[in-house]
């Protein structure tokens, strides 16, 4: 293996080699690559090109059939999600999982769970550290659904909001987890073109404002050329081109795989 | 003697087993749910054919003392018990089942309501017929003797016909799964409502065949089982209907064969426990069932559980 | 009321509390009976063999009740954690059917074995209280004691958690809960309230046998909590007590009450999917009352207003 540069970084994710096989079909063909520390990581690629499927296998959703994926240069040491979530990963799903029966606020505090331990015992009689610690949390839960613009709506069920606030809430529940790396699974789906420039901004504040770093899959190209810092194609679960914006637009395997074929 | 003998109770009770479990399948294969009204269904069964055959009822329920004017026999009786028993299981489904799916509810009220029904086919049926036991004598059974020799062994009549019976059934049933147009109608519907649907098959209708035909093999194997133990009142099915919940997980939830193998091997291994351990007979199935929870919680034959992301 | 009744459907509620556990993260577990026979098994073997426990034998000290009471859901709570991490790797119809398999097992055990009185049982269970209505008054204290931590229970993390497992599960686990150690925790407190309430029961019955812990009961103990309603403790208890008290108010209808009880479960779950108790619902009554309140409060205004005049800015 060549000596890597020792003045750049060791990235925050890296996935080598990933293959995934579902019976016949080959979802993830060999994909590695890297996202650096801070960037917005965009994932790109025709419907069926393994994009959900890479972001399951970095979550441990899914088992890869094989391939690696390490963190800050390591293996990870966890194979479930919710220690993946306290190692600081955190993700929206594509058809928006959100804990229906709960109000807004509950779905946000359930994201602070990691946050919230105390002994059962003390937390059942309530003692008077336990309540103070329990309106820090509240509070804590607010200020996220203020980022999202949804504080107004914190005691409604989450069943009952609008397609485009689930998907903000949705949001404000993976940023409580206080996450380094977020995984967003098109996270503009069915909104309107206005809406989808505001979650644009918003992406670019929570990323500055929480020190984060963003993997985002998207099908609206032009969107996901403006945000992103970085590209990576996949296209029947190969990863055909990675690079910036610009180069990634020039590839003529993205042109002729991608672009021309969507076109 | 004694391993021929053990072999046939082993089988025979296994075969029941089966049946039984393939009453739960076929409903689950269509709905997802358990259908807790099946051991009442199976008792329901017992009692028809009793009655059908001219028995009389006795003295503690409400019919105290009723007998039909005629006495079928047994072979004509077995049947109609196993039709009236289908069109019972084809009310259930309108009355516990049919509000709950026309409304997408949980699967688990389903679950509830039969229960219900269940609840209600057995005190009526102790409101009615007492809480007594019947017997169904042999004599039903004609010219038959009431032993046969086989193979150097004294074998009862009544387990080689139980045994007959429920193995022909099952194969019918397997036959017409798998060979033709509604079974496979049936399987398309068990595998997904939606675009089977699509497709033009009748779903409704496929739930109701499926109640009507796990109505009958519930009735039939009640009437069978009454005549070779006895119908021990109102409530002898619930253990029967208990145990074939083991068969059913011990084969894989709505895998047909898998029912078949899992009645089998239980029915097989109660047979074999020994004499002065028959107290714990009742633990066997439980006992297979916790051990393949643990081992290969899919059943034996059942396909891999997976989980939608 | 009857005090015996009172005491049945007290007793009825504390377990609709116990399988309520349990399925608010969606765990259908139908063990509650099992672990109610051990907690009663516990109970009955103390205090009819250790003397400390015995008392005189017709009558047995309160502290020995609380002791045992503390044993038996120890004891209960300890089975459930022992077998909790494998049964509750399955899901839906097979963990109830594994539940259903784990009481049955116990009852086949407990009929067998010479020290539980095989099918008989155990009889003379000495009695800590000397009338129902003591036991009655013990239970409800306890009641309101379950009651109250179960509601602070679903403000906790803890709670919070389970309805968050309930209604996906997978997103749950992307959030950082631990899912399969949030449903042990509440399959084990499922089993040590079953547990306990089984050591008092055993009191209050005066003998204990294998038949405590069968299907009907588990069957019996679902129904209570999808009646009443599973997303608010509130629904549980309600149900417990109402279907508890159901076969006995029944009583005048005579042969026909069984049939009646069957119709109720089979028309329950269509008349009321959600359970008569929803969080909505409460929610509804709740403005409702704060609505007569404020009404209230305004008329009380005017009337001061009348008496003292207006108040100075």
């Amino acid at each position: 293996m060549s000596a890597a540069p020792l003045l750049e970084a060791v990235p925050l994710l890296q996935v080598e080699g990933l293959s995934c096989r579902f019976g016949g079909l080959l979802a993830l063909n060999n994909v590695s690559l890297a996202v650096r520390q801070g960037e917005i990581f965009g994932l790109i690629g025709p419907n069926g090109a393994g994009k959900t499927t890479l972001f399951n296998v970095i979550s441990a959703l899914t088992p890869p059939s094989s391939g690696r994926v390490l963190w800050r240069g390591a293996l990870i040491p966890a194979s479930r999600p919710d220690q993946l979530s306290r190692l600081g990963l955190a993700r929206t799903f594509q058809n928006l999982r959100l804990f229906d029966s709960l109000s807004v606020r509950d779905n946000v505090l359930v994201g602070l769970h990691r946050f919230a331990a105390s002994p059962l015992a003390a937390g059942l009689l309530g003692s008077a550290g336990e309540r103070r610690r329990q309106r820090q949390l509240e509070q804590r839960a607010l200020e996220l659904l203020a980022l999202v613009a949804l504080e107004d709506e914190a005691d409604l069920p989450a069943a009952s909001l609008p397609y485009g606030e689930r998907r903000r809430l949705e949001l404000a529940r993976a940023l409580a987890t206080e996450p380094q790396l977020l995984l967003l699974d098109e996270p503009a789906a069915g909104m309107n073109p206005a809406e989808k420039n505001d979650l644009c901004g918003l992406i670019r504040t929570i990323r500055d404002r929480f020190d984060l770093t963003v993997m985002i899959i998207e099908h609206h190209v032009p969107l996901m050329m403006r945000l992103c810092d970085r590209l990576a194609v996949l296209n029947f679960g190969e990863r055909i081109a990675l690079g910036s914006p610009a180069a990634v637009r020039q590839d003529p395997r993205v042109i002729e795989a991608y672009l021309g074929s969507a076109r | 003697m004694e391993l021929i003998q053990l072999l046939l109770n082993g089988l025979s009770l296994g075969a029941v087993y089966a049946l039984f479990a393939l009453g739960y399948t076929l409903v689950f294969s269509v709905l997802g749910v358990i259908n807790f009204s099946h051991g009442a269904v199976f008792t329901l069964g017992a009692y028809f054919t009793y009655l059908l055959i001219g028995g009389q009822a006795g003295a503690n329920g409400l019919l105290a003392g009723l007998q039909l004017p005629v006495a079928l026999p047994f072979a004509l009786a077995l049947p109609l018990a196993g039709l009236a028993s289908a069109l019972v299981a084809l009310l259930i489904e309108r009355v516990a089942f049919r509000p709950l799916r026309q409304r997408g509810s949980d699967s688990l009220l389903a679950l509830i309501s039969s229960l219900g029904a269940g609840v209600i086919l057995v005190n009526l049926i102790q409101l009615l017929m007492g809480a007594e036991s019947y017997a169904i004598p042999i004599g039903t059974l004609g010219s038959l003797p009431a032993a046969l020799r086989f193979a150097g062994a004294q074998v009862r009549t009544v387990q080689v016909l139980l045994l007959a019976i429920s193995v022909l059934l099952l194969l019918l049933l397997s036959v017409w799964l798998e060979g033709t147009r509604s079974g496979k109608a049936l399987q398309a519907v068990s595998e997904d409502p939606v675009t089977a649907q699509l497709l033009g098959i009748d779903s409704d209708g496929m739930i109701r065949l499926a109640f009507g035909i796990s109505g009958f093999l519930a009735g039939v194997s009640g009437g069978l089982v009454g005549l070779s133990v006895s119908i021990a009142g109102p409530y002898f099915g619930i253990s029967y209907g208990l145990k074939a919940l083991g068969v059913l997980v011990l084969g894989g939830l709505g895998s047909v064969p898998g029912a078949m193998l899992g009645g089998l091997i239980i029915g097989l291994a109660e047979a074999f426990v020994p004499a002065e351990w028959s107290g714990w007979k009742d633990a066997v199935a439980y006992g297979f069932l916790f051990l393949i929870l643990v081992l290969r919680p899919q059943g034996l034959l059942g396909r891999p559980l997976g989980t939608k992301v | 009321m009857d005090a015996g009744l009172l005491e049945q459907m007290l007793i009825g509620a504390l377990l609709a509390l116990s399988v309520y556990l349990p399925l608010r993260c969606g765990q259908l577990s139908l063990a509650t009976p099992g672990f109610f026979a051990i907690g009663g098994t516990v109970a009955a073997l103390l205090s009819t063999r250790i003397p400390i426990f015995a008392g005189t034998g017709a009558t047995s000290p309160l502290p020995a009740l609380l002791l045992e009471m503390t044993l038996a859901g120890l004891l209960a709570g300890l089975l459930a954690l022992a077998i909790g991490g494998t049964v509750l790797r399955l899901r839906g119809i097979y963990l109830a059917i594994a539940t259903i398999a784990l009481v049955e097992i116990l009852r086949v055990i407990t009929l067998n074995l010479s020290f539980t009185g095989g099918a008989l049982g155990i009889f003379g269970i000495p009695q800590p209280f000397t009338t129902t209505a003591g036991y009655a008054g013990f239970t409800l204290v306890l009641l309101a004691l379950v009651c109250w931590l179960c509601a602070r229970l679903e403000q906790l993390r803890l709670g919070r958690a389970m309805a968050a497992i309930r209604d996906d599960e997978l997103a749950a686990a992307c959030v950082g809960i631990d899912t399969a150690q949030v449903k042990l925790q509440a399959f084990v407190l499922s089993a040590l309230l079953a547990g306990l309430t089984g050591a008092l029961a055993a009191h209050f019955l005066n003998s204990w046998n294998a038949k405590v812990g069968s299907f009907d009961a588990s069957i019996t103990t679902l129904a209570f909590v999808v009646f009443g309603g599973s997303r608010t403790w509130l629904g549980p208890v309600i149900g417990g007590l109402v279907l508890s008290a159901l076969p006995e108010l029944l009583r005048p209808v005579g042969d026909l009450r069984l049939i009646v009880f069957g119709l109720v479960i089979l028309l329950g779950p269509v008349l009321f999917p959600q359970g008569l108790i929803t969080p909505q619902g409460l929610q509804g009554l709740g403005h409702r009352l704060l609505g007569y309140g404020q009404q209230l409060r305004g008329y009380g205004h005017k009337l001061l207003v009348r008496v003292n005049g207006p108040r100075r800015p």
